[in-house]
């Protein structure tokens, strides 16, 4: 049902996107990345494709969800070495497909296999690569991309002066999109000379016990930093979520703290949310951290420095120390 | 404020031991003392930065360093806990009589672990009846065959439960009084050996203080430390060398009380002023400065006077930990007023200086008993 | 004996960054130089992989001689031998060209049966490095590693994702780079160590050392290029409150109803 097409077959200069897929799962990032591509490939008259590697079609499980998608063809490259993620046969798998097809653009999710992916092309390919992109646009016909850096407050613009341009795009830093015109699919047939071996044999596989957190679609954020002083405190927030239904974020110094996982990170190397209530516990706001929440509906900042660039860019500021302030709060609600 | 002229290594020592600080204990010190819970994290820490084997001589695996390094190193961890300075000081306790009194066999055996920090010690002489008149002691070991065995309960023995290696003083004649008695190693798990229940302290809450059990306790005549009736003079000795330990633990705590405060007074506004400006604060600040300073001048002195090789200096250290002691209290009480009621407020250390503080008046020897050594010693001296 | 190559990078420590609001560079003069943080994990798996297996760690660092201070901490917590990559033409390196300099090194550092990296810096973010030097070495690249294993000749790896945990088996050499929560407890540097080490100093190598094509290096040979940094600034513009916390609470209740997310 699919058509079949040899990689010389398959449409040059396109921007690619990497649709990552895990157990037949699409991961929900392979959505958000299409929306800023389409933008590009509208102004530079390219074609965006998702990638997708699999062992087998009919393991695929979000098939509909991809034909909803804005992407203007998906690519399925089907075979059974893909049953298991390993680096370097999906690397190059890619840098395969990348040879015969000439893409304009190669972009990936900054989950963590499109983190281990991405790096190993470009060192492949001599290939530069800019790491977590939270905006993309047009100048004078070329891709300019803007990160924070340095950890700070610094915001730099970034271009590449190989193609394809190629980028690994902040998680949740762009919303998903859905089209009215189905993409068209074709499953790729990769050369008869392809070897599909591997150095990396995957022998066990335990799937996560915790369910991943919804931290990026949360409609209520409640996050913590250094300001509430301990772990003991910041676990609190935990309990303001359950009454709040909200989800618990963190700056990167405390997950740094092990106060809690780095998958609550909000920010440059973590996630970015857009709930419609943001309550920051204790958090000055870094840039690192900011980028990952200034588009929140409602931003509240409970801090003890009013000159902190939260307390700043908050709707409502509460100067107080945060943890009397989350303590109360919690025991007002429960009352 | 003043260079004490500390060489190369004893600057890297106090480079690293300010890093394990800020690391393994500043983040989690007040956690621990509300909690009254002991944490084997900044141990295992110093032993790995080999802070255990300090004291310990190179043939042994130590660093085969002296008293001023023991107190720098005791001084700056007091500075982010007191009582991780006295689970980590106490053990120096139950080593120096290995180190001074060992024979080769007693060395080789323990002394490695020790400078390792695999294995913590503690030392074992105070009895619900004997404190300052440790000669009371009733605790008896008795001589049967190849063994002793040993009866009686000790009292107050800091790291009893979490040490491997105890050194004990007990009787071993009796009839002899003071030169009846002897001092053993013995180790966990040795059979009739049990420790009671932890205490609840004011202070020093992080470390670790119980009863040590002896009921039938069976152990090898081969942990007899020197001869038997030298136990006293075992226990003195060590104590000579362990009381600067007590002063340079009194010289942390009241530098971080004199920071903690200072950085208080000079930001609070009150009155349109920082606090700072008024000179009753401000005079406050330069006698803790004054008095912190003589202590750790006098600290340091006495430690180098014995890393010179000082026969007689049970005033001299006498002193140290009299004055350093009595200079903490009272610095940290200060700086509880000084910081009004925040000082008061257990969200702060401040308030656990203070409590911390109160201990070293108190144990090796209480103050009072230091003042009765240094007046015995002036009047030897000066007769 | 068996070898781990160890990389390591120094970073600013954080809150000395600025940059320079006229020439948008960064300020270099008020840096002062850490260990990455993420680094200390690569590097207490490598002592532990040591302890077990009797392997030898070399540490590597690419940077100016102010990183020396940081292969002697290394060193410090039981890095056997240290090398400096150091040469003005690297600097101004994104990661293609930086890794470039590390696979170029770590080939004249053969035999070798793994390289360990953090997984990311916390001044870049970029987590690239330990991938491209891979690729760029032709080994098998494995991020996100909690735990390493040897089975006699297999090295057995344990992967984190937010999938969950893969057990692999990887043919060494291999480069690995390491989970920021992969150990709770960082041992610090051993006081003989690190007195043992003051006298010692690394081998140093330049790119002509390393026989290093000059158009690959620095900012020259990086591909990426920054062609704008500016800091970001923020002006108040909501309500500031300031009182008691039963105070501020009862006004956050307030605001919490309006917007529907509690309901009294």
């Amino acid at each position: 049902m699919i058509e079949k097409k040899h990689l010389e077959e398959l449409g040059k200069g396109s921007l690619l996107a990497f649709g990552e897929i895990f157990n037949g799962k699409l991961h929900p990032s392979a959505i958000e990345v299409l929306t800023p591509l389409k933008e590009l490939g509208l102004k530079l008259d390219k074609k965006v494709v998702l990638v997708c590697l699999i062992d087998n079609l009919k393991s695929f499980q979000d098939l509909e969800v991809l034909k909803k998608s804005i992407a203007d063809e998906v690519w399925m490259v089907c075979h059974q070495e893909l049953v298991h993620f390993k680096d370097d046969l999906y690397a190059e798998v890619l840098i395969e497909i990348v040879k015969k097809t000439s893409p304009y653009g190669l972009f990936f999710p900054a989950t963590s296999l499109g983190c281990a992916l991405a790096p190993r092309i470009a060192g492949k390919l001599n290939l530069g690569l800019c790491a977590h992109v939270n905006h993309l646009e047009v100048e004078d016909g070329k891709i300019v991309m803007a990160r924070p850096t340095y950890g700070e407050n610094i915001i730099a613009k970034l271009i590449s002066k190989t193609t394809p341009v190629m980028a690994t795009l902040s998680i949740g830093a762009f919303s998903p999109s859905y089209g009215e015109r189905e993409p068209k699919f074709f499953e790729v047939a990769m050369p008869e000379e392809f070897t599909w071996a591997s150095k990396i044999k995957v022998r066990n596989f335990k799937p996560s016990a915790k369910q991943p957190n919804r931290l990026s679609t949360a409609k209520v954020v409640v996050a913590g930093g250094r300001g509430l002083k301990s772990k003991e405190n910041f676990k609190k927030l935990f309990e303001l979520a359950q009454l709040l239904k909200a989800e618990v974020g963190a700056t990167r110094p405390v997950c740094y703290e092990g106060w809690v996982e780095e998958d609550r990170m909000i920010g440059v190397s973590g996630v970015t949310v857009r709930p419609k209530v943001y309550i920051g516990f204790g958090i000055s706001g870094a840039l690192q951290h900011t980028v990952g929440m200034e588009n929140s509906e409602f931003i509240v900042a409970v801090n003890t420095d009013k000159e902190a660039p939260l307390v700043k860019m908050a709707h409502l500021a509460l100067i107080g120390d945060a943890s009397k302030v989350l303590d109360l709060l919690i025991k007002k609600l429960k009352k | 404020m003043i260079d004490y002229g500390l060489n190369d290594t004893q600057k890297l020592l106090v480079d690293l031991i300010k890093r394990i600080g800020e690391e393994y204990i500043k983040p989690y010190a007040l956690e621990w003392d509300e909690k009254e819970v002991y944490n084997e994290r900044p141990i295992k820490a110093l032993a790995q930065a080999d802070f255990f084997g300090i004291i310990v001589p190179k043939e042994y695996g130590g660093l085969g360093l002296g008293s001023l390094e023991m107190c720098l190193a005791v001084e700056h961890l007091s500075y982010y806990c007191a009582g991780v300075s006295t689970t980590y000081a106490a053990s120096f306790l139950g080593a120096y009589p290995i180190i001074f009194f060992g024979n080769q066999e007693q060395k080789a055996h323990y002394l490695p672990r020790i400078a390792k920090g695999e294995s913590l010690c503690a030392f074992a002489l105070t009895e619900p009846q004997a404190g300052s008149d440790a000669f009371g002691i009733k605790t008896t070991a008795k001589k049967e065959g190849d063994y002793y065995v040993l009866n009686g309960v000790k009292q107050w023995i800091t790291n009893g439960g979490i040490a491997d290696i105890y050194v004990v003083i007990a009787l071993t004649d009796p009839s002899k009084g003071a030169r009846g008695a002897s001092a053993f190693i013995v180790e966990k798990g040795d059979p009739g050996f049990t420790v009671g229940k932890k205490e609840k302290k004011l202070g020093l809450r992080t470390s670790v203080t119980t009863e040590l059990f002896f009921n039938d306790c069976v152990i090898p005549k081969s942990r007899l430390l020197a001869k038997e009736g030298m136990g006293f003079i075992v226990a003195l000795k060590t104590l000579d060398y362990a009381r600067c330990g007590a002063g340079a633990q009194a010289v942390g705590i009241a530098q971080a009380a004199m920071e903690i405060s200072l950085k208080h007074a000079s930001s609070r506004i009150q009155f349109g002023q920082p606090v700072y400006q008024f000179q009753a604060v401000s005079h406050t600040f330069a006698d803790m400065a004054m008095k912190i300073e003589a202590s750790r001048s006098l600290l340091y002195s006495v430690a180098r006077f014995i890393d010179r090789g000082a026969k007689d200096f049970s005033g001299a250290s006498s002193m140290v930990k009299c004055f350093a002691t009595d200079v903490a209290m009272w610095v940290t009480e200060r700086a509880i007023q000084m910081m009004g009621g925040l000082g008061y407020m257990r969200d702060y250390p401040v308030q656990k200086y203070f409590r911390d503080a109160k201990c070293l008046q108190i144990y090796e020897g209480t103050n009072e008993i230091q003042r009765n050594v240094i007046a015995r010693e002036l009047l030897k001296h000066y007769k | 004996m068996e070898k781990i190559i160890l990389c390591i990078k120094g970073v600013p420590k954080p809150g000395t960054v600025k940059v320079d609001p006229v020439t948008h560079t960064l300020k270099r003069d008020s840096l002062e130089l850490i260990l990455n943080p993420p680094d200390r994990q690569a590097v207490e798996m490598a002592v532990r992989l040591k302890e077990n297996y009797g392997l030898k760690v070399t540490v590597i660092t690419m940077g100016p001689p102010n990183v020396i201070p940081l292969l002697k901490e290394v060193y410090g917590i039981g890095a056997d031998e240290m090398v400096l990559l150091s040469d003005r033409a690297f600097a101004g390196a994104d990661t293609l060209a930086t890794s470039y300099v590390l696979a170029e090194a770590i080939k004249k550092m053969s035999p070798y049966s793994l390289v360990l990296m953090g997984l990311k810096s916390i001044d870049g973010e970029t987590s690239q490095v330990p991938p491209e030097t891979a690729a760029l070495l032709g080994l098998p690249s494995i991020t996100n590693v909690k735990t390493v294993l040897k089975e006699r000749n297999n090295w057995v790896v344990l992967r984190q994702t937010e999938y969950g945990e893969e057990e692999l088996e990887v043919e060494p050499p291999f480069v690995a780079s390491v989970l920021p929560e992969a150990f709770d407890y960082l041992r610090p540097p051993s006081l003989k160590r690190l007195l043992e080490v003051k006298e010692k100093d690394p081998l140093v190598f330049t790119a002509k050392d390393l026989g290093l094509s000059s158009e690959k290096l620095g900012l020259n040979g990086s591909p990426t290029q920054v062609v704008d940094v500016f800091e970001k600034k923020f002006e108040a513009k909501g309500q500031v409150l300031e009182g008691e916390p039963s105070f501020l609470v009862e006004k956050l209740i307030s605001v919490l109803e309006q917007k529907g997310l509690i309901h009294r």
